[in-house]
């Protein structure tokens, strides 16, 4: 604000308010005792008559002061404020001016009532003027329809956006405890920094509500690190988006689905989180299919494809657990995922029968002839996991037999093998699928798994019915390609 | 400077990177405009068509071909149809007389 | 304006022709709509003129007009 209170005592009212109309007299008493007192006005720059009033009905001084109630008392000493009261009490007003007798018959106590700096119509117009926000501020025309403004300015991903007002940005803004010029992350391709702000920007474009803004933040965070390489995963003509996996207490308090239909529509969370993360994509990054993205098909999950796990019905430990954090802490993981492919069980009472369906499912990632080559992310339903969970199977031991049964001899998986020309090639250092292989591979007709241990995700989600579960296929597995992050959610 | 008071003033944040001007660029313009035909539209205020039949004479008079367009009310923005039907009949087009 | 701007946008180059009233209207409902139209001004007054005057007017902005529409020099 720059200009420094005046000494004294500063007194805060508004016309539309019974208790500061009762107190106006007693703020005259204070002035006739010989104590300096200065009144701003809310709204009405006539009241108090007789006080010599001064005008702050642009509310400067009032949002500078952070008031919530008039009237309020600020004691100011050396042009700063000590101390402050609000609303009309008889003995701390006396106590805190060191003037008595005050408001003699008035009575005792009345609280006061709310700041106009907290009207919602005057909390628009505040925020607009907000110079805590950073970011450039469009003006549309009279004319200009706000839903199709967005459109042609290319800002959405071809579905309407919820305009970005400057209130809006700021009760976003409140979902977090970070400051919003913080940069959370470098987003490429144009390498462009994307802080809490426009984070902020684009989740209210996405349609997200101020608690979902940690999760979010924390997924462009994972999403934007070397490892996962959001830049390498848009540029590529492969299916794949960055799908968003939430764990943790987080994912309950803000309503997120892992049951029914947890991969689909209709959760406002989930929905608006993963649409977030591919707007901040576009916007901040400047990735747009057409110009660098140019994947073949891509998919609708590059709208938005972010779900919860569900860890109370698990009979294992959580996705975020297994990689690293420990229990009830609430993190993402992001993983450069396809579409899900669904498939049917409905026949295996065993695990190891179940297993080898899964096995098969897992197989077609990528190409059937072409192991090491993604990772994938396995999403057992509870119909499912009640099978594992009956026969005492961890997730460890699941994932060693699928690897087990994803293991295939080189013979079968070579280029040209059973009359398909794709399939693994042999060079000096061993076979490779698309990518390098790992640990040198065998020779000859020992076996190569489909997948590296820490390359098959196993979470646990879904409705309580239907004996499906799905892959989630991967891009380019390893450092050529993504490898998953997980990363905690801070508020 | 419009007077408008701060319910008629919308303003948004900006979502990008800004690295970009907020500014939406001009259509190329062709190189000549030889062969090409130019749309004349009216947008109906009192007095434009006189303007805009002198223009057409001479656009005519130096063998540019010409359509004439007409809103249906000065007030509004053009309907679809009509900026449709301009956009795929003409090659550069006119608006005329804003008063 | 908005017009004009969204003919711009489907790729049909265009011209307003306002009177000289028009400047700064223009000015900032250009930039209001993020798009720099262009713009030949008239001089005002506009509805009092004769047939002859108006005709003045068009013959006077001919060559604005037809600069407007081709490439930058």
């Amino acid at each position: 604000m720059g200009t420094p209170l005046p000494e004294g005592i500063v007194a805060v009212v508004k016309a539309d308010c019974p208790t500061c109309r009762l107190v106006a007299p007693v703020l005259g008493e204070l002035r006739a005792a010989g104590v300096a007192v200065t009144v701003f006005t809310q709204d009405d720059p006539t009241f108090p008559a007789g006080l010599n009033p001064v005008d702050d009905t642009g509310l400067d001084v009032s949002v500078a002061l952070d008031l919530d109630t008039v009237p309020t008392l600020v004691k100011v000493e050396g042009g700063a404020e000590v101390e402050r009261l609000e609303g009309w009490s008889q003995p701390h007003w006396e106590s805190f001016t060191g003037v008595a007798p005050l408001g003699e018959g008035l009575p005792e106590h009345r609280p006061g009532c709310g700041s106009l700096t907290h009207d919602p119509e005057v909390v628009e117009r505040l925020a607009a003027r907000s110079t805590g926000l950073r970011s450039r501020r469009l003006e549309l025309a009279r004319l200009e329809d706000e839903a199709e403004a967005f459109f042609e300015r290319g800002w959405t991903d071809g579905l309407p956006v919820v305009p970005p007002t400057p209130a809006r940005v700021l009760r976003m803004l409140e979902g977090t405890t970070r400051d919003p010029g913080e940069v959370v992350a470098v987003v490429g391709p144009d390498f462009a920094d994307c802080t809490v702000e426009k984070a902020a920007v684009n989740a209210v474009l996405s349609g997200c509500r101020p608690e979902y803004l940690p999760v979010v933040l924390a997924a462009v965070e994972a999403a934007c690190t070397d490892e996962f390489n959001m830049h390498g995963l848009l540029c590529t003509t492969w299916f794949t988006g960055p799908v968003v996996i939430v764990n943790g207490p987080i994912a309950t308090e803000i309503g997120m689905n892992s049951g029914v239909n947890a991969l689909g529509q209709g959760n406002r969370a989930n929905a608006t989180i993963g649409r977030a993360l591919q707007l901040i994509v576009r916007n901040i990054g400047g990735g747009r299919p057409g110009e660098i993205d140019r994947a073949t098909l891509g998919g609708p999950g590059k709208y938005t494809f972010c779900f919860a796990e569900d860890e109370a019905g698990s009979p294992w430990e959580p996705l975020s657990v297994e990689r690293g954090l420990s229990e009830g802490t609430s993190a993402v993981t992001l993983f450069a995922g396809s579409g899900p492919h669904g498939f049917a069980d409905q026949k295996s009472r065993d695990p190891e029968s179940l297993a080898i369906s899964m096995a098969w499912a897992l197989d077609g990632v990528f190409h059937p002839k072409l192991a090491l080559t993604s990772d994938a992310v396995l999403v057992v339903s509870p119909e499912h996991a009640r099978v594992f969970r009956e026969a005492g199977w961890s997730k460890a031991r699941l994932r060693a037999r699928l690897i087990e049964l994803g293991t295939k001899p080189m013979s079968e998986l070579v280029a040209g093998a059973q009359g398909c020309a794709e399939g693994m090639t042999v060079g000096p250092s061993g076979a490779t699928g698309v990518g390098p292989v790992g640990p040198a591979s065998a020779s000859g007709d020992a076996g190569i798994p489909k997948f590296l241990p820490e390359g098959l995700l196993i979470v646990h989600a879904g409705g309580g019915a239907g004996l499906f579960s799905a892959v989630i296929g991967g891009w380019v597995r390893g450092a050529i390609g993504s490898i998953p992050v997980t990363m905690e959610v801070k508020p | 400077m419009t007077a408008t008071t701060d319910a008629e003033v919308r303003i948004f944040l900006d979502p990008t990177s800004e690295r970009a001007t907020i500014t939406r660029t001009l259509a190329d313009r062709p190189a000549t405009l030889e062969g090409k035909v130019v749309g004349l539209l009216d947008i109906r205020k009192p007095r434009g068509n006189v303007f805009l039949d002198r223009l057409e004479d001479l656009l005519n008079q130096r063998g540019l071909r010409t359509v004439r367009f007409s809103k249906p009310t000065f007030a509004k923005v053009a309907p679809v149809d009509l900026r449709h039907e301009i956009a795929t009949k003409c090659d550069v087009v006119v608006e005329a007389l804003a008063d | 304006m908005h017009d004009i701007v969204d003919l711009e946008t489907r790729g049909v180059p265009g011209v307003v022709v306002a009177s000289s009233e028009f400047v700064e209207a223009a000015e900032s409902q250009a930039r209001a709509l993020g798009l720099a139209a262009r713009r030949v001004f008239v001089p005002h007054p506009i509805q009092d003129r004769t047939d002859d005057e108006m005709r003045a007017l068009a013959d006077a902005a001919l060559n604005e007009i037809l600069a407007a529409l081709q490439p930058e020099p």
